[in-house]
């Protein structure tokens, strides 16, 4: 389960990019965060994966209060969740598998298991076919099908994804929203943060809207 | 070098000998008390005499060429002598010296040759040599260390996105930190191995280099190979100097 407690965090004064975010999302929940540019969703995420901490509040994860754990510690924050980021973070100058299997390599998963995981995850991505090309060499939509294998290689057990299908057509983002509806149904808690409302309608679930840094939320479907 | 002047002095200082040169005209009996007062001493080893004969001998013998200037001479220059090997090649110079003095008493005795004067001298230089050879290495661990601490900022400063996005899929400090250390190692290796490589094409070049001109001086100034654990201790010494390198430049510049 994942906690936020009267989140606050402002990055510059006197903004807040949250403002008293009080929110809890049980374990295996399929959500959404919505909200225009510059509402907090990026924040949101960030502050969940602890990149950003927040300036007050509390966040539990699993029962622990993550601001708590130590710097050399945050692997433990991090090892259990799959990160879809905005700006795809990949590394242009190593091999798609390469920028798979880091989740995998960091894990010190044995050569063997981290080839066919990484296999499957970018056949999930339908991006298996480009295994061995650079980053630099796929379309925008097909770096972004590889943060997306990057982040469900290692079978999270929290997903997080920061407009995820945002560069991707129709179909593909559909299609994509499905492999996300698929791992939810393992028990991976997803959260995912979206403009795309259709997607949203479509595939059902927890909406949390984000608006200048505050939370409304409801359900749908 | 020094290592070199170490190990000429250590050589001469186990052939320690004394050689006394008698007079031209010795009675025997005069030659037999002193070569009794020389045995009698508890600082000697063995006791060797040498007759002009056999010293004129040796010398042809061991400068083929000068051979002719002495059939030139119609006398022998050479005077006898009286070879001393001391016991213990670590005895004090001092205690050595003293025994000489009472030897050199006797009128009959005309000179002597403490080859351990030589073994101190050279000795000396070796310790000279080897104190600019520390100050040298001391400046060029130093240099080592700074370039190979910022050769590892650069990495790290160049690797900062994939470091980044180590730590975001859950690296430990150490799975990040330990490319950076080996490297810092590696490069302290190699830098010790290519510096062993340099001093073996220099020993094999300077002789060369030097040609024979130098004549007996050439034992000195000829370098010698580094011995098995110094060469060791070199590419340990490298190997520990890139790692405080690389454990400096990450202490600064990848706080994680």
């Amino acid at each position: 389960m994942i906690e936020l407690y009267h989140v606050w965090k402002q990055y510059q004064k006197p903004h807040w990019a949250l403002s008293d975010v009080t929110l809890s999302v049980r374990k295996g929940e399929f959500c959404f965060v919505t909200g225009p540019s510059g509402s907090g969703k990026t924040t949101l995420l960030k502050t969940i994966f602890r990149e950003v901490l927040p300036t007050e509040g509390q966040i539990i994860i699993g029962g622990k209060n993550i601001l708590r754990i130590p710097d050399s510690k945050i692997y433990t924050v991090r090892r259990p969740m799959g990160i879809v980021f905005q700006d795809f973070r990949l590394l242009f100058h190593k091999r798609v598998f390469d920028n798979v299997s880091i989740a995998l390599r960091v894990l010190g998963t044995p050569p063997r298991d981290m080839k066919r995981k990484t296999f499957i995850a970018l056949r999930m991505v339908n991006l298996h076919p480009k295994i061995w090309d650079y980053p630099s060499q796929l379309s925008y939509g097909e770096q972004q099908r590889v943060a997306i294998a990057r982040a469900i290689v290692n079978n999270p057990r929290i997903l997080l994804a920061d407009e995820p299908t945002g560069n991707l057509d129709p179909d593909l983002a559909h299609e994509i929203f499905s492999l996300f509806r698929e791992i939810n149904k393992q028990g991976t808690t997803v959260i995912i943060c979206t403009h795309d409302k259709e997607l949203i309608r479509r595939f059902g679930g927890r909406v949390l809207h984000l608006q200048e840094g505050k939370l409304h939320g409801k359900d749908i479907g | 070098m020094s290592n070199n002047l170490r190990f000429r002095a250590r050589e001469l200082s186990k052939d320690l000998t004394v050689m006394f040169y008698l007079q031209k005209t010795v009675p025997a009996g005069e030659r037999d008390l002193i070569l009794d007062q020389i045995r009698r001493s508890p600082l000697v080893g063995t006791v060797h005499t040498i007759s002009p004969e056999e010293a004129s001998a040796k010398f042809a013998e061991d400068f083929p060429d000068l051979k002719a200037i002495l059939l030139n001479l119609n006398a022998n220059p050479f005077p006898a002598s009286i070879e001393v090997s001391l016991k213990d090649p670590g005895l004090p110079t001092a205690s050595v010296l003293q025994f000489i003095a009472e030897v050199k008493k006797n009128s009959a005795v005309e000179d002597v040759q403490f080859n351990r004067e030589w073994a101190d001298k050279i000795r000396s230089l070796g310790r000279l040599a080897e104190a600019v050879g520390l100050f040298l290495g001391g400046i060029l661990v130093l240099a080592s260390f700074f370039i190979i601490s910022n050769v590892i900022k650069l990495n790290v400063l160049a690797r900062k996105n994939e470091i980044e996005i180590l730590r975001l899929v859950g690296a430990t400090n150490t799975f990040i930190r330990i490319p950076f250390l080996f490297e810092g190692v590696l490069m302290g290796v190699a830098g010790s191995a290519i510096s062993l490589l340099v001093v073996l094409i220099l020993i094999k070049l300077f002789p060369l280099y030097l040609g024979s001109s130098l004549g007996a001086l050439q034992e000195i100034v000829g370098f010698r190979y580094l011995t098995l654990a110094q060469a060791l201790g070199l590419v340990l010494g490298g190997g520990s100097v890139g790692l405080l390198g690389g454990l400096t430049s990450l202490a600064r510049f990848l706080r994680i």
